[in-house]
């Protein structure tokens, strides 16, 4: 037995056999990327989301439909926010040079996912305001998560999504107008727009080029 | 000098060292991220429960049912902090070094435990303590209920300890948020599962009858409600509306419901913490703790287990008190809840017509008067015109009651919800100025009815009314500025004919009106007179 015996295709560990020396290594980082974030779990989570605001209108017949699915949208953002979360930190920064490609594709992928989600959850059911509200409130959630993470690091950066979204619940029952309340308003309020869009922008080119914070004690 | 020399060192004198458990427990309660989210929960404070307490008259059950909203938030926190703190030793990779130590798996997270629900239960007590302090200064009677105060920590503690086990059974980074969610949508639940028990007509209906053992030896039977979407949970749950202004100030508000609701969080509490040291004994058998934990984490499962069925069950066997309108368990429930409280009422006179509230409400008196003044004046000498108002009571013999003139001389009663149709708003923009706006009307509408007021004025009647609150002043509800609603043809003429009537009586002087009214008022009752023949 000599050593080119043992030479056999690269298989890094975690990923299929069957995409073993068959895709070329940008996918093979892809994929090793977001399986690190644990982002295979996180599009499960983001389903569960997407029943979970099916059962909420199937069961929901109270005056005021929109603080369930608000819930739920803060919830498929708090799990885009987690994802954000790597095990590797420093090693990963010093070496990994297509890592902003990575996070920005990782991120917009699950922002995009949690709206596909939320709205396969909801196909014949009536939602209240619509998919436009789903999808800017999950855009706007999902840029707080995203900001957050740079603070916090991912694996706390669902707090600031869902602590708004508990003040915004107060903003509905309220009826604010102010824009930076845009998960209270409805679907042509311009100002909500605005709002939702300018967060996500921001936190997502914040998040592209620095990337969450880490430390050696966060490994999950 | 040698070493030798060196006299020996005196051996320091024994500190007063803390136990083993109390340093770690200080430990825990130095490093806890608890400090750091008290800004975000005192926004909320101040923006819901303040604002919303400030909203509601100063009476002191109507004030502390705002505690709820704190159990909310206080919940939902604490049970995502626990689950990120029961996690931990997941996240640190640390639970195969800390299997090692002498100390038990479940003793160890137990000291996690007892320091975040420390944390988490001093700033719940402390903001709770703002409200009741903010009502003491301003409430005119009664004393602070401790029921919701235990309510809401027992619900604290419960979503403490389940964010806390679910955290050290499943460490992942989906965990905290997803506790967070889950209770989040639990509260949301049953609120409006409250919400739907409070305003249906029909109440709960039950799914059976069962016996339940009594100290007297005779079986109580009760009926069960069942249904589980619609009742009992609803019931269980600490988030409800406020109760009506007067509650507990004619009848004390029965600590039946409240009673079960800590059974049933306490319930859930304790077998979720027994849960821990079983889990924590399968998750490491070497650092179990054993057979003895493993008996006490059996037997508090137990326990807990058995107080939380036995709260579900009694909140199944809930019925309307029909003396106070209130819930009622028969198996807690004491007569003496349902007999008056004692107190005597505030009273103001102005010439010969009196007011009187219950000493809770008489932060409102003078207000009360100033408006029941002027009207009473307008009809004085009038054929049953009221020489008295009095405060009543708004469940009576569990009926509601309506504002009406009676007894002999005349007085008239009336309540704080149902004289005005505006109640007062979960908010901190209204104010109680809706509320005194109905009592006029109401003092006029009790005089001008016929025989049967249920029946509503006729439109001589309103126009009658209408002219008089006009002439002092006032305005009719009906015509307060709000919502545009369509009318109807026959709607809309009949409210221009009775304007027009209105303005036709308001314009005589005042003398005539009450002439016409001594000579006329006793048709005008009968409802033989039209708006057209008012003059």
């Amino acid at each position: 037995m000599t050593a080119a015996d043992t030479l056999t295709p690269a298989r890094f560990p975690g990923a299929p056999a069957w995409m073993a020396g068959r895709l070329p290594a940008g996918f093979r980082l892809t994929w090793l990327h977001l399986r690190t974030r644990r982002v295979p779990a996180g599009i499960v989570a983001l389903a569960v989301c997407g029943a979970g605001l099916r059962a909420a209108l199937h069961w929901n017949s109270s005056s005021d439909p929109q603080q369930f699915p608000m819930i739920v949208e803060a919830g498929a953002a708090a799990v885009i926010a987690v994802t954000t979360h790597g095990p590797f930190g420093e090693v990963e920064r010093a070496t990994g040079r297509w890592l902003p490609s990575l996070r920005l594709l990782g991120a917009v992928g699950m922002c995009g996912l949690a709206i596909l989600a939320l709205q396969l959850g909801v196909t014949g059911a009536s939602l209240n305001e619509g998919i436009l509200v789903l999808a800017r409130n999950v855009i706007g959630f999902a840029g707080l998560g995203l900001a957050c993470s740079l603070v916090t690091g991912g694996l706390l950066a669902w707090v600031l999504p869902l602590g708004y979204m508990a003040f915004c619940q107060y903003a509905l029952t309220e009826a604010w107008s102010a824009p930076w309340t845009w998960p209270a308003r409805p679907p042509a309020d311009r100002g909500g727009w605005i709002a939702a869009m300018t967060v996500l922008a921001v936190a997502l080119l914040a998040y592209t080029l620095r990337g969450p914070r880490t430390r050696p004690s966060d490994n999950a | 000098m040698s070493v030798l020399s060196v006299p020996p060192a005196r051996p320091a004198p024994p500190r007063l060292a803390p136990p083993g458990l109390v340093r770690a427990l200080w430990l825990e309660f130095k490093r806890s991220a608890m400090p750091y989210l008290l800004p975000p929960l005192a926004v909320y404070f101040y923006y819901d429960a303040i604002r919303t307490a400030d909203g509601y008259a100063p009476v002191w059950p109507l004030r502390t049912s705002v505690v709820s909203h704190l159990v909310f938030y206080f919940s939902v926190v604490g049970g995502g902090l626990a689950a990120w703190v029961g996690a931990r030793e997941g996240h640190r990779k640390t639970a195969d070094l800390l299997a090692t130590t002498p100390r038990a798996a479940w003793s160890r997270l137990s000291v996690a435990l007892a320091g975040t629900l420390c944390w988490v239960l001093l700033a719940f007590l402390s903001f709770a303590a703002v409200l009741y302090v903010q009502t003491a200064l301003q409430a005119t009677w009664g004393g602070p209920p401790l029921w919701p105060v235990s309510v809401g920590a027992a619900t604290v503690t419960m979503a403490t300890v389940t964010g806390f086990t679910c955290g050290a059974v499943f460490p992942g980074r989906f965990t905290a948020p997803l506790i967070v969610l889950g209770l989040t949508v639990l509260f949301e639940i049953g609120f409006r599962e409250s919400e739907l028990v409070r305003v249906s007509p029909a109440g709960r209906a039950p799914s059976g009858n069962h016996a339940l053992p009594s100290p007297g030896g005779v079986p109580l039977q009760v009926s069960v409600f069942h249904d589980l979407s619609y009742g009992t949970y609803a019931l269980l749950s600490p988030l409800h509306s406020p109760p009506a202004v007067d509650a507990g100030v004619y009848y004390r508000v029965a600590p039946d419901l409240s009673i079960v609701q800590v059974m049933f969080m306490g319930g859930i509490a304790v077998a979720l913490f027994g849960l821990l040291g079983l889990a924590a004994g399968l998750r490491a058998p070497g650092s179990a703790g054993g057979w003895p934990a493993r008996l006490v984490a059996v037997v508090l499962v137990a326990c807990g287990v058995a107080a939380s069925w036995t709260g579900f069950t009694l909140a199944g066997t809930a019925q309307r008190d029909a003396v106070t309108g209130g819930w009622e368990i028969p198996a807690l429930h004491s007569a003496a809840s349902d007999q008056p409280v004692a107190a005597t009422p505030d009273c103001t006179a102005a010439g010969s017509f009196q007011v009187c509230v219950a000493p809770a409400l008489s932060f409102d008196l003078r207000a009360v008067a100033a408006e029941l003044d002027p009207v009473a004046a307008e009809i004085a000498g009038l054929p049953g015109a009221p020489t008295r108002a009095e405060e009543v009571a708004t469940m009576n013999g569990g009926k509601t009651v309506m504002a009406r003139i009676s007894g002999n001389p005349p007085v008239f009663e009336f309540t704080t919800d149902h004289v005005d149709a505006v109640d007062t708003q979960p908010d901190g923009n209204s104010d109680l100025t809706g509320w005194r706006t109905g009592f006029p009307q109401g003092l006029l509408d009790a005089f001008l009815a016929g025989p049967s007021p249920a029946a509503g004025l006729t439109p001589a009647q309103q126009a009658v009314g209408d002219a008089l609150l006009a002439a002092v002043g006032a305005q009719p509800v009906a015509q307060v500025p709000g919502p545009l609603q369509p009318l109807s043809a026959s709607a809309a003429a009949q409210r221009t004919e009775v304007a027009a009537a209105a303005q036709r009586f308001e314009a005589l002087p005042a003398g005539t009106r009450h002439a016409w009214l001594a000579t006329h008022l006793a048709a005008l009752r009968s409802g033989k007179i039209t708006a057209a023949q008012l003059p």
